[in-house]
């Protein structure tokens, strides 16, 4: 009797598990996909609605998801437009919205770097397109570029390789724009450090730190 | 182009400024610059987070890519006769070569007016340039560069020029220096910062002397207070500031051939705003010898590494 009570109460969790299991499959594969992964090495993490995958090459990545690169680990995601965003080791950054129109010109991309460095180089569209990135201390808006963001604890920074970018402090609103070969800082509260021109070891450094291959 | 071997002549023949003139139109440029460009300011000589503005009466510090004009009615002074009349329009290029090294070119215009003789123009001697960065400490806010002139002989017109100057050429090796205070725990005071230069010039012969050439500017940069210490409520107009001062003196060094020593201060302010600066100070003589009554020296500064950065404003020699 006991047994067959065990039996069932396994069967009812089994079935319960599965069910849930089988749910939440289908929140993913319903809900919309940003991009997928393209390269990876070490521990890489998609996690949303407090469950966390695996990350391996050919993976999707949907809106919503936070991506998470373990220390050590590099990730790189080709994005629904085409954009090729890097990921440097001890980074998250979450897929706000990613969305393109039904031509493939017109796009709304919103992310936000919790803290580390990423590499994006952002496909060119119409002019109505937005790609924008937070993070604690400010944003970084642009249209079609080469460059690089980094966030951390009370500030972020932002090189730009090829194209502009426009920075602006969360705090102040003040803005800075920065062309390519510059870059600036910004501390949390404050405005933006002027831009300055970055130096080629310092490009390097942030190449380094976001080539997965 | 050092800048000071010009003063070191400048200050020997000028006149007082039309200040009213002046100041009307300066008023109208500073504020239609202002108006066009609202934007916060760049770095145009950077070590870290510090940015140096460009100087009007010293020296770049460090290697850019660069351009400006520059007038100046400087105060009056010996051995031109007071009530001469100077005015100067004053041109300047500067290329990087490498990140570290760049070559400029700098050439002034006088205009002297005696009185009730016609005027006298030309132009003064034409400096090249050669400066490198030997030393870029961004987290100390730090840079220390070498560099040599070479005002070419022969270049300049003698109606404009001190007698016994002209036809002569001169090298001056120089070092320069910028520090800011950022890295130091003394709260409001950290957008302060100081450069400087320290220059020799040697004279390719007499009877034009050969003289030391130091100055040294002190600074107060706004954009620095609002990004660095503390973001004020501060119109835009005040944001972009900095307030300068600059300090240069000339010595004779073995044959004083009649010079004396000369100390010049300029008080004033810069404004930057995207790629472009707006530069203004009083020039004033220290000592008698110096000169007389006040000057004034207005600039405006383009950084074409900042507005062109994939063409004119690339170093010659860069990695892609």
């Amino acid at each position: 009797m006991r047994n067959r009570l065990m039996r069932r109460r396994t069967v009812i969790t089994a079935v319960a598990t599965s069910l849930l299991g089988f749910s939440s499959i289908r929140t993913a594969q319903t809900a919309q996909q940003a991009g997928m992964v393209v390269a990876a090495s070490g521990q890489c993490f998609a996690e949303a609605g407090g469950q966390r995958r695996a990350l391996r090459i050919d993976d999707p990545i949907y809106l919503g998801e936070t991506v998470d690169v373990s220390a050590g680990a590099k990730l790189q995601l080709r994005m629904a437009d085409g954009s090729i965003i890097s990921l440097a080791s001890g980074s998250r950054l979450k897929i706000n919205n990613f969305g393109i129109d039904t031509v493939g010109q017109k796009r709304d991309a919103r992310l936000t770097l919790t803290t580390g460095l990423f590499r994006a180089v952002v496909s060119p569209l119409s002019e109505l397109s937005i790609f924008e990135v937070d993070c604690p201390a400010g944003t970084a808006e642009v249209r079609s570029t080469d460059w690089f963001m980094e966030a951390q604890p009370g500030s972020m920074r932002v090189g730009v390789l090829a194209g502009r970018v426009v920075m602006t402090s969360l705090a102040t609103g003040r803005r800075v724009t920065i062309p390519s070969r510059w870059g600036a800082h910004l501390e949390v509260g404050l405005d933006p450090v002027p831009a300055r021109l970055w130096r080629s070891e310092e490009f390097a450094d942030v190449i380094a730190r976001t080539d997965v291959s | 182009m050092n800048k000071t071997n010009l003063r070191s002549e400048r200050h020997r023949n000028q006149r007082g400024p039309d200040w009213g003139r002046a100041h009307g139109g300066v008023a109208v440029f500073l504020t239609a610059c202002i108006t066009l460009f609202p934007q916060p300011a760049q770095a145009f000589v950077a070590a870290g987070d510090r940015m140096f503005p460009g100087t009007l009466i010293l020296p770049q510090i460090a290697p850019t890519d660069e351009a400006y004009i520059q007038g100046a009615t400087p105060f009056s002074g010996t051995p031109v006769p007071l009530d001469f009349r100077r005015t100067d329009a004053i041109w300047f290029f500067g290329k990087t070569l490498t990140e570290d090294l760049a070559i400029r070119l700098r050439d002034v215009y006088t205009r002297l007016d005696p009185p009730s003789r016609s005027s006298r123009y030309g132009w003064q001697t034409l400096t090249a340039n050669a400066q490198y960065e030997a030393i870029l400490d961004g987290p100390h806010e730090f840079l220390f560069s070498v560099g040599v002139d070479r005002q070419f002989g022969g270049t300049g017109k003698a109606r404009v020029q001190p007698p016994g100057f002209s036809g002569v050429g001169a090298t001056v090796p120089s070092v320069y220096f910028g520090k800011g205070l950022g890295d130091l725990d003394i709260g409001y005071l950290r957008p302060l910062a100081i450069s400087g230069t320290f220059g020799y010039l040697i004279a390719d012969k007499s009877p034009r002397p050969d003289v030391l050439m130091p100055g040294f500017a002190i600074e107060y940069s706004i954009p620095y207070l609002e990004s660095k210490v503390r973001a004020l409520d501060l119109p835009d107009l005040i944001r972009g500031l900095t307030p300068i001062t600059e300090l240069f003196l000339t010595t004779p060094a073995g044959q004083e051939h009649g010079t004396t020593t000369t100390a010049l201060i300029a008080p004033g302010v810069s404004y930057a705003g995207e790629g472009w600066q707006f530069g203004i100070e009083a020039m004033v003589p220290v000592t008698r010898t110096t000169g007389k009554g006040l000057g004034v020296t207005a600039q405006f500064h383009v950084w074409l590494d900042y507005l062109f950065p994939n063409s004119i404003g690339r170093p010659v020699f860069s990695s892609p």
